[in-house]
């Protein structure tokens, strides 16, 4: 909604690892993009305490009151996502957010979304390699609704095939519009195939086409056994409520669900790359498209802090080394950024640069390759690693400025460090990021060698310039 | 270019906060309080404070956009806008970029037909030097030749890069063909022809004719206190000398009669996207909040009717909308969608008759009810940050909307009975008189879609401009 421009130029990247159900109209509003830009200071946002408790079947629950709004957001993370998928099934758990949507027990086919907006309520849900996540916002008058209505369908859910078919088709419709039609859709999904020979992270969450077109009823069971255990949720409430009343509402509704087993863990670890890969797509296009992808450690990682920071000292902000570079100075790009997702398990950082129309993307490779090396050559200058934290600091600020985004930043946190206080000590951590940190994991993780290129290729030629 | 794009969203957002309701309890919602000061040039200033979050938002909103572009040189006030911060009398371009990116600070620049919007964001602890770098790009830009023509040539590539996406331009093709020469028909960013007509001169000239205190309302919201921020802003914006503007006049077009279509070509595209609708209305228009209202069952929402009929009963899309934009002048009216392509026709003909039912039909009680509901249940989040409090409030005063749009909306959303809506239905949403815009792969879906008019036109995606073709222009 912010007509102002900040450096979340890893939107378009992370739009095709991350799926939402609906309203495609608003998929800008990716939230969690954002939750790992973390502050340099204490914040005041921890004004607000966040009360935790773990239901009897395992469920964690985590309150943060805030009487700014009579509102609630409500969020449910499952730790389900594209990584807990098998060849043939590709797809499935974003399919499965959809069908979370199409009945239940008690609200059938179509009458969870007609009761909740007839309530002042809307939701929404997202999917990811890594985790499911379902989201609720509405007047705090419909708390008892909200949980009777999440209750149900993890409890009940029900899969009718006629729904699942029409779904199915929608399931479809999202992939041509995501993948299929859009060039950086299409260009992200071949990168990451390429980059990861072994772990499950190497395909879609879409899914691929194919499978899209084969799954069954018996998948959709299998895959709810397999991920919607309350032992494998998290669900956190920001807004105008007491955390009293929150978790009287989740012993009525909530904890009498049994809990089972959780997914099976996922044991492969990508084998180290061992040389440069490159890939090339060749469409009709009116501009080239260039993305290079690198292996980094998984979120919880002690380098991740150092990441980010060398992450904005190269691509966030017109003042950036690669904006200044290939944008300003050499001027063979229209736009330069990098994306590090949310991850279990180890990942990959992603440099995408919007190439100039004619401008062959190894000119732009080149670029970065050579500003790469300066950031390995040369420790960065004291301005830049506090220009760094400043614009981290001021990101943290905007998630925490709405309750729907505190909810997502702190459910985040909570799944992927394993403790939303990590919230807090994330200021410590960046502030505690040195120079030689920037250069060492510039050094560790940005060689040749651990590098994935991707490029589109307009197949037809350019039309000349004037 | 992103932008851009978001603000092609703007109006429609705006049609949100302005027209969703007070609170889902009655009378909880109200427009913070806020403060309103005329400086002596003539700046009209907002402030509203708002603590909890060590941020300050601005939003200035120059009553001069697109519309004012002259013809043949559209793009004129984006690119104009975009320039502000790429070269000052104090600071060069890379200056600017590093003391702003130094502080986290954002500026960012829209455009639409009718107005121009700079907004900006700081730390409170960073607010003095934030203000001196917004007040410097929104006072003393020298336009450098050099950036001149590198935002040009970066802008030509990012409209030809915007054909790769059809979704991004579909609503470009389709306000060109619903308003033709109407200046609410223009590409508020240009095309590629007109980019290459604007020149150092005509921007400094725009510029100078526009960007006067008079002319500008600058609203600030977030982590301050009032009266020292007046002090500042009046430090900051005092020196600004006054200049009579004279004001953009836009004329009213009527809707189009009949039907028309365009078919724009993009041969390796898998899917259709297609808009069609007509000419809406006015921003102040009395029936605003019953025709929102009316939209909210129709097209707004995820439970909409046509999101009912396309997406969950039959699977034909991922989703379909329909939007009022909100405009000084009557705006345009939309429904947008896309669709495989072997289900082109069956997904415009359900739209169709979605639209014809709801001629036939009208609204129930209980639609009605839920409509309600939802616009006063989901309104509190739209004013729930600086940057949409300073946003919503420059706004209204550019609008000249006063605060009970806000603190009274509830009563006149409850106001709209199914007698008002089947009136608004008939008076607003098109039924017979329809423009088509459909972008897809022309061997494959052109002879389906001749049936929805018989007058047309077709284009490839790749041809220069919009619609018009630039050519035809004068």
């Amino acid at each position: 909604m912010r007509l102002t421009t900040v450096g979340f130029c890893a939107r378009m990247r992370m739009m095709s690892i991350v799926s939402m159900k609906k309203k495609w109209l608003r998929y800008a509003a990716l939230w969690f993009l954002g939750v790992f830009f973390a502050a340099t200071t204490e914040t005041r946002a921890q004004e607000y305490p966040v009360v935790t408790r773990t239901l009897k079947n395992g469920m964690r629950v985590l309150v943060q009151t805030d009487h700014s709004i009579p509102n609630v957001a409500l969020y449910i993370f499952y730790r389900i996502g594209s990584r807990n998928e098998r060849p043939g099934t590709t797809g499935l758990s974003h399919f499965f957010e959809h069908m979370m949507f199409n009945g239940a027990k008690k609200y059938g086919p179509g009458e969870l979304d007609k009761v909740m907006e007839a309530q002042g309520g809307s939701n929404n849900a997202y999917t990811t390699q890594n985790v499911t996540v379902y989201q609720d916002w509405f007047p705090r008058s419909e708390l008892p609704l909200i949980f009777d209505i999440e209750a149900d369908r993890i409890r009940d859910l029900n899969f009718d095939p006629q729904k699942i078919q029409s779904e199915r088709e929608v399931v479809a419709a999202e992939r041509r519009f995501r993948t299929d039609n859009s060039d950086s859709g299409l260009l992200d999904e071949q990168l990451w195939a390429t980059a990861f020979l072994a772990h499950t992270y190497q395909w879609p969450v879409l899914g691929w086409m194919s499978d899209i077109e084969h799954w069954s009823i018996e998948d959709l069971k299998h895959h709810f056994e397999m991920g919607y255990s309350p032992n494998n949720a998290t669900m956190v409430v920001v807004g105008d409520a007491s955390s009293e009343e929150i978790f009287q509402l989740c012993e009525k509704y909530l904890e009498p669900i049994p809990s089972h087993a959780p997914p099976p863990p996922v044991t492969t670890l990508e084998p180290e790359q061992l040389g440069e890969r490159r890939l090339v797509v060749r469409k009709r296009a009116e501009l080239p498209l260039l993305e290079i992808a690198y292996h980094v450690p998984q979120t919880n990682s002690p380098d991740f802090y150092a990441l980010n920071i060398l992450r904005t000292v190269m691509s966030q902000g017109e003042s950036s080394r690669m904006y200044q570079r290939l944008v300003d100075h050499d001027q063979i790009a229209l736009d330069v950024s990098s994306s590090m997702g949310p991850a279990f398990d180890p990942t990959v950082a992603i440099i995408v640069a919007q190439p100039r129309q004619g401008v062959d993307p190894q000119a732009c490779e080149k670029a970065i390759y050579e500003e790469l090396e300066r950031l390995k050559n040369e420790p960065i200058a004291d301005q830049e690693l506090e220009k760094a934290r400043n614009i981290r600091l001021v990101e943290f600020y905007h998630q925490m400025e709405t309750i729907s985004g505190r909810a997502n930043t702190i459910g985040t946190y909570e799944v992927f460090f394993g403790d939303y206080a990590k919230l807090s000590s994330a200021a410590k951590n960046y502030a505690a990021v040195t120079k030689d940190d920037v250069q060492r994991v510039a050094k560790t993780y940005f060689g040749a060698n651990n590098r994935t290129v991707a490029t589109l290729i307009p197949d037809e030629a350019p039309k000349a310039k004037p | 270019m992103k932008l851009r794009k978001y603000f092609r969203r703007l109006p429609a957002l705006i049609a949100a906060l302005l027209f969703a309701a007070a609170g889902a309890r009655a009378q909880t919602i109200h427009l913070p309080s806020h403060e309103k000061v005329v400086l002596k040039n003539g700046l009209t200033v907002l402030l509203l404070e708002k603590h909890g979050v060590p941020l300050v938002s601005l939003t200035a909103i120059l009553k001069t956009g697109s519309a004012a572009d002259p013809a043949g040189q559209e793009g004129l006030a984006s690119v104009t806008a975009d320039l502000l911060r790429k070269g000052t009398k104090k600071r060069t371009a890379q200056q600017f970029a590093t003391e702003l990116d130094s502080i986290g600070g954002a500026i960012g620049t829209a455009t639409d037909a009718d107005a121009t919007n700079i907004s900006a964001e700081f730390l409170t602890k960073d607010l003095a030097q934030g203000l001196d770098l917004f007040a410097d790009a929104l006072l003393h830009p020298i336009f450098p030749q050099n950036e001149v023509d590198k935002l040009l040539a970066q802008d030509l590539d990012g409209v030809r890069g915007s054909k790769d996406d059809p979704q991004s331009v579909l609503a470009t093709y389709y306000q060109g063909y619903l308003f033709g020469g109407h200046p609410y028909g223009r590409p508020e960013g240009g095309n590629e022809v007109s980019l290459k007509k604007i020149h150092r001169d005509a921007i400094v000239k725009f510029y100078e004719t526009n960007f006067t205190p008079g002319n500008t309302i600058l609203a600030v919201a977030g982590d301050f206190q009032t009266p020292d921020m007046k002090k500042k802003l009046e430090d900051a914006f005092g020196g600004w000398p006054a200049k009579s503007v004279a004001p953009v006049v836009i004329p009213i077009q009527p809707p189009v009669r009949g039907k028309r279509l365009l078919l724009v070509d993009k041969p390796d595209s898998t899917q259709t996207y297609f808009a069609f609708g007509n000419v809406g209305i006015a921003e102040k228009d009395p029936d605003r909040v019953a025709v929102e209202v009316v939209n909210t069952v129709f097209g707004e929402r995820f439970t909409s009717m046509l999101n009912e009929a396309l997406r969950v009963e039959s699977g034909l899309t991922y989703g379909v909308s329909s939007t009022f934009e909100s405009r000084k002048a009557p705006g345009p009216f939309e429904i947008l969608s896309f669709t495989k392509n072997q289900t082109t026709t069956q997904a415009i003909d359900m739209a169709l008759q979605v639209l014809a039912r709801l001629h036939k039909d009208g609204l129930t009680p209980d639609q009605l009810a839920s409509a309600k509901s939802y616009i006063k249940g989901q309104f509190p989040p739209s004013i729930e940050t600086s940057a949409q409090l300073a946003a919503r409030i420059a706004y209204d005063e550019f609008a000249g909307l006063d605060d009970n749009e806000i603190n009274q909306l509830e009563a006149r959303v409850d106001a709209v009975t199914p007698e008002i809506a089947r009136q608004v239905i008939q008076k607003h949403f098109p039924l017979e008189n329809l423009v088509f815009v459909v972008i897809g792969n022309a061997s494959a879906i052109g002879p389906a879609v001749e049936k929805y008019a018989d007058k047309r036109d077709a284009r490839a995606i790749g041809d220069p401009g919009f619609w018009p073709p630039p050519t035809a222009q004068k």
